[in-house]
C-alpha cells in the first residue's frame, strides 16, 4: 500500500465511497505497472530464454504488489458506487441507468414500445 | 509443380518483413502474443470522469483579486454558529495542553 497511496487531492469528478477511490487508486496503479509486467510475463512466455532467467521473472511477477494486478479491477457504477449490475457502455448500474433514462438525462436512450 | 520448401520460407520471411511479424518458422513459443497486445492500462485508469472545476473552486482562485460573491448557504451557516455562540449553546473550545500533545490518539 505504501508504494500506491491514494492521491491526497480527490481527481475523480463522480460519486464517490471509500470502495470507488479504492478501485481508482487500482486502476492508476495498474496502468502504471502495465509495461513492466508485460515484460515480465514476455519473458517467462519465451522459451527460447534460458529457464533460470523465466524462473526469476516468475519470481518478480508474484513479488509485485497485488494493485497491479489487472483482475483486482471491478467496474463500479460512477452514480452510486454499485458493483454489480454495471452496465459498461454507461458506466452505470441497471437501477440508476433505468431513472436517469427515464429522466431524459441520458442522450440517444428511449424507453421501448411497439 | 511443387514449390521447395525453401522459397517458401523465403516468402515467409519477406512476409513477415512487409507486416513487421516476428518470423518464426519453426513455431517456437517466444512469447510474442504477450507483445502483440495493445497496453489497456490507459483505457482502465479512465473509467472515472477527471473531476471538474467547481464553484467553491473558482471561488478559492479569484480570492487574491477580492472578488467576492454571495454565498447564501455559507452564510446562513455562520450566522447559525453565531446564533448558538450567543446562547452559549456552540461546540466547547479545543483544550490543548503541552503535557498530552497524542491525547488524541490515546483516546483509540
Amino acid at each position: 500500500m505504501s508504494m500506491f497511496i491514494r492521491s491526497k487531492k480527490l481527481d475523480i469528478g463522480c460519486y464517490v465511497n471509500a470502495r470507488v477511490i479504492l478501485d481508482h487508486t487500482k486502476r492508476k496503479a495498474v496502468a502504471e505497472a502495465e509495461p513492466e509486467r508485460q515484460a515480465l510475463r514476455y519473458i517467462i512466455r519465451n522459451t527460447s530464454l534460458p529457464a533460470r532467467t523465466r524462473a526469476i521473472a516468475q519470481l518478480q511477477l508474484t513479488q509485485m504488489h497485488p494493485y497491479t494486478r489487472p483482475t483486482g479491477i471491478r467496474n463500479r457504477c460512477t452514480m452510486g458506487g454499485r458493483s454489480r449490475g454495471v452496465l459498461r457502455d454507461f458506466k452505470m448500474s441497471r437501477f440508476m441507468f433505468r431513472m436517469h433514462a427515464l429522466a431524459g438525462n441520458i442522450p440517444g436512450v428511449k424507453k421501448a414500445s411497439w | 509443380m511443387t514449390v521447395p520448401r525453401a522459397r517458401l520460407l523465403d516468402l515467409m520471411k519477406a512476409q513477415c518483413q512487409l507486416f513487421s511479424t516476428t518470423f518464426n518458422p519453426e513455431g517456437l513459443r517466444l512469447g510474442n502474443k504477450v507483445l502483440r497486445k495493445r497496453l489497456l492500462g490507459p483505457t482502465l485508469a479512465t473509467w472515472y470522469p477527471p473531476r471538474l472545476v467547481t464553484h467553491k473552486d473558482m471561488l478559492r482562485e479569484f480570492a487574491p483579486f477580492e472578488l467576492t460573491v454571495d454565498n447564501q448557504k455559507e452564510d446562513q451557516r455562520r450566522d447559525h454558529i453565531a446564533g448558538l455562540k450567543y446562547r452559549g449553546k456552540s461546540a466547547p473550545k479545543k483544550i490543548r495542553t503541552a503535557q498530552d500533545p497524542n491525547a488524541k490518539k490515546k483516546k483509540r
